[in-house]
This record gives C-alpha cells, structure tokens and sequence, in this order.
C-alpha cells in the first residue's frame, strides 16, 4: 500500500516469515527484524529435520516463506538486528533498530506492528535430576532433532545406541521449572521415536510418559508409534539418570505396576518444553504489552491471540502460547490479516 | 490354586509363613523376595537366624520382551502390542470384580514389559479367565485380551 509506512514484523521464525509473506503478496511494504543472522527461526536454529505429524521436511513448509520475503521487493529483511524503541501512535510509530554486531542504529518509521518474538527450549540443566550437561548421551530434543538432520544418531563415543528412553515432560508441567504444558513435544518425541527406529531398527525405544497428549490428528503418531513400529511405553516420571561408566542408569516408577525401576540405557533423550526467550521479555518491555504469569505474551482475550490490546501492535506465534509450526504459520497469517485492515482503514 | 499335592501344598504355605515372619509389616514383602538361609557364617561369625535375612529389593532391572513376542505369535495374542493401558477390559471383566488378582490388563501390561517376579506371581491367575469376551467388545484398540489370556495359558502350559 503505497504512501503508508510499512508493517514491522519482529522475529523471523514460522510466525513472522508467515506475516511477511502474507503482507508482501498483498501489497504492504514489510520490515522485517531478526536478531539472529538467518531466517527461519527455532526450526533453523534447532536444524528441525521434520515436522509432525507427516514427516514433511521443515524445508517444505518453511523454504517457500523464506524465498518469498528474501525475492520480494515489498519486504526488507534486516537480520542480525533488535528493535531497541517504540514510541508514537498508530500508523506513525517511530522504532529505533540496532544492529548487534556493528552497534549502529537507525529510526525508522512503521504503520504497525507483529511481534512474533517466539520461544526458547527449556534448558535442562536447569533441572538436575536428568544429568543434562554433566552426563553424556543425555541430550535434548532439539539436539537430536539435528543429529535427524544428519541422518546419523551416535552416542558420544561414535556408537550406534541400542537402547533409548525418552523423558517426556521435562521442563513442563512441573511446579518446579515450568506448569505448563509445551504442547508439542509429545508429538515431536513420537515423531524423533518412529524416525530412530527407521535408522536403527533393531534399537529397543521406551517412552517415559505421564500423559501421552498427542492431540488433534497427531494422535496417529502415537498410535503407529505403537501399532507399526513396536515402541514400547512406561507411564512415570524419571527421578534420576546417573551415569555407570558406560550406560545410563534411569531411576523411575512404572506407575502401572506399582513398580520402581533403574534401567539402563545408551541414550537419554529429554523432551525439553517450551518457555518465553529473552526476545519476548524484550518486545514485552520495549512495545509495553502485557504478559501473562508465565512470561508469555497476554493478548486482550485469552482465545484471540492477535489482539495486544495496544492500538496497532498485533501478536503471534509462540510468544503468546506454546505452539506447532502449523499453529504459528497460521498465527502470522492472521495477525498480518488485522494489519491489512487496518491499512485499508488508515487508507480511506 | 496350587497344582500340588495337598501335603506338600500344606508345607509350602507353613514354610511361607514362618520365613522373615518377624519382619515388621511382613504382608507387604512377597516370599520370594526374603532370603533366610538356615545356616551362615560369616569370617568365622556365627550369623545363623534373624541376623542373616536379606530382603531383595522389588526394582525393576531390566525389561525383557521374550514372553511378549511369544505371545504376539499366538492368533489370539497377535495384537497384545496395541494394548495402551486404559483398563476397559478390566472394567468390564465379570471374573476381575469377584477376584481382584485376575486383572487382564495387569497381565497384559508385565508381560510386555517382562516384570518376572509379578507374571509369576500373578501366571496361575489367568486360567480364572472364562473367555466370555466382554472385554474385547469393550476394547478401544481391538486387541482382544480374551484371546491373550489364552495365548498365555498356552504359553504357560508349555512352560515358557
């Protein structure tokens, strides 16, 4: 839309590269910031290799947002930068963008704003009882997301493991860290489970659960988790994971039986939750928005997340909520749809 | 429920009761687990009776799939691997209301996880199974626990 000031999207993960690329294929000029030096978000950072609940390669889904705001003449991509002030009124607010590693700032000029500053992975040292950080082959999801990527798991050693736990809930749902439920990596273990077993089909895999939320139509997940490909799971919490020279001992209870265990394995995998990153506490303080007990982002009404509850700063992604990919995608397109409406408004 | 003869039946139970009979809260500790040997001597001490009982600790220590697998062979066991624990089969099992140790989803549950101390505590139990098949009506995954209560009582009768 000619002669307005463009939309500035803060963050370049699934839900801003999804607002910019709905922007631009309407016609609104895009500013779009990233602090990280490339596009994609937490599924780039992370080198997600696919998503749930299909298996569809995060290059699929992400790579066509990403070539469109890179080739499109509407959005202006400044990566490596922050946003470091926000001050005026709707349709003329006045943002101060600075760059992290040369420190030079300039003032620009926007019509409004999408904050889709996204998440964090829960860091698991934070909760000893895991080992992560002091144990080998205690790693993360994220981390063996990546080793996914690669198309090759090994144990620190170089060795193929043969017998994997996965600890679900860790950094959720506990009082201790995060209450919280992350959403996802249920589903996303699952997800990592079925593709281990395709790598490694003689490895023997045990979940460690203490709900199985795979929801939705990620539900078929687990079932075929099950059903296809002989995972086996344990309903129970693991207390602790020691490390035995060579092994991993896994201290839980099978809840089901009454019965405590210490099993060991090669490979400890933790299904690390999802919390609001120093990039969402910065957007929250520097764009004034509210935010909920947690640290998310509070939209005005709980069940609308576009909705910031300040004139012309709309919300998306997973710094309002935990979220899939998909959830996030479709998040960016609707906080980009209250941009366009307000434009036309601003316009007439 | 013991297939014993009666006499040797009788010692056994009197054997039970009297080994680590002075433990406190001793019902909670399955005889299996105490270990009372008559004599023992240890570095020239003479550590016969009370000072030389050990109860072996309930931990689970490994998972052993063999008896699963087994089962999963058997036509009426073939889908044991879909079984998520939700206890319909239970619910609805006329015999689990009047005996408490026949619970078909237990049983389905220690013999995919291989927890020996408890299939062997609980094996006798599955022949208490009428087979009248309300359970797999009620199961949402189809995995007929009728047909592995039988799959095991032939598995068992074969001494596996």
């Amino acid at each position: 839309m000619i002669g307005l000031n463009p939309v500035l999207v803060v963050g370049a993960g699934p839900a801003g590269l999804s607002a910019a690329c709905d922007l631009s294929q309407a016609g609104v000029r895009v500013l779009l910031v990233e602090r990280r030096e490339e596009l994609g978000g937490a599924p780039a950072r992370w080198k997600y290799h696919t998503l749930a609940p299909d298996f569809v390669p995060v290059s699929r889904v992400l790579g066509p947002l990403i070539e469109q705001v890179t080739k499109s003449e509407l959005v202006e991509v400044k990566k490596g930068c922050v946003v470091e002030s926000f001050r005026g009124s709707v349709g003329d607010f006045e943002v101060r963008i600075t760059e992290l590693k040369t420190r030079r700032s300039e003032t620009r000029r926007v019509s409004c704003v999408v904050v889709a500053t996204g998440f964090e992975h829960f860091d698991a040292r934070v909760d000893p009882r895991y080992g992560y950080g002091r144990v080998p082959d205690v790693i993360g999801i994220n981390e063996l997301e990546a080793m996914l990527s690669q198309g090759r798991v090994v144990k620190r050693d170089g060795s193929a493991p043969k017998r994997i736990a996965f600890v679900f809930c860790v950094g959720s749902r506990d009082r201790s860290t995060n209450p919280w439920c992350c959403t996802v990596c249920c589903g996303v273990s699952i997800k990592q489970a079925i593709e281990l077993k395709r790598i490694l089909p003689d490895s023997q895999i045990y979940m460690i659960y203490m709900d199985v939320r795979t929801t939705g139509l990620w539900e078929k997940l687990y079932w075929d988790s099950m059903e296809k490909f002989g995972i086996n799971y344990i309903r129970g919490r693991v207390g602790e994971v020691y490390h035995t020279g060579q092994k991993l001992l896994v201290k839980g209870e099978d809840t089901l039986v009454r019965g405590p265990f210490e099993a060991l394995f090669d490979m400890v995998v933790l299904a690390v939750g999802m919390e609001p990153g120093e990039g969402t506490r910065q957007a929250a303080s520097i764009f004034g928005l509210n935010t909920n007990e947690y640290g998310f982002l509070l939209p005005r009404t709980p069940n609308i997340h576009y909705d910031s509850g300040r004139e012309g700063v709309y919300l998306a992604g997973s710094c309002v909520a935990p979220m899939s990919v998909e959830e996030a995608i479709s998040d960016g397109s609707a906080a980009a749809m209250q941009c366009v409406k307000l434009m036309k408004v601003m316009r007439a | 429920m013991r297939k014993t003869h009666e006499g040797d039946a009788r010692v056994s139970e009197k054997e039970e009761k009297e080994k680590g009979r002075f433990i406190f809260e001793r019902g909670y500790i399955d005889s299996e687990r105490i270990i009372e040997p008559e004599k023992l001597e240890l570095g020239g001490v003479d550590m016969s009776g009370r000072w030389g009982t050990l109860v072996l600790p309930r931990t689970i220590e490994q998972f052993d799939h063999t008896l699963f697998e087994e089962v999963k062979k058997l036509p009426g066991g073939k889908n044991i691997h879909r079984c998520w624990q939700c206890g319909n089969c239970t619910a609805v099992c006329p015999v689990a209301h009047a005996h408490p140790e026949f619970n078909p989803r237990y049983l389905i549950h220690i013999t995919k996880m291989g927890y020996k101390t408890e299939i062997k505590k609980f094996k006798e139990y599955v022949y208490l199974c009428s087979g009248c098949g309300r359970c797999s009506v009620a199961c949402p995954r189809d995995v007929d626990p009728k047909g592995v209560m039988s799959a095991l009582s032939i598995l068992f009768q074969r001494g596996v």
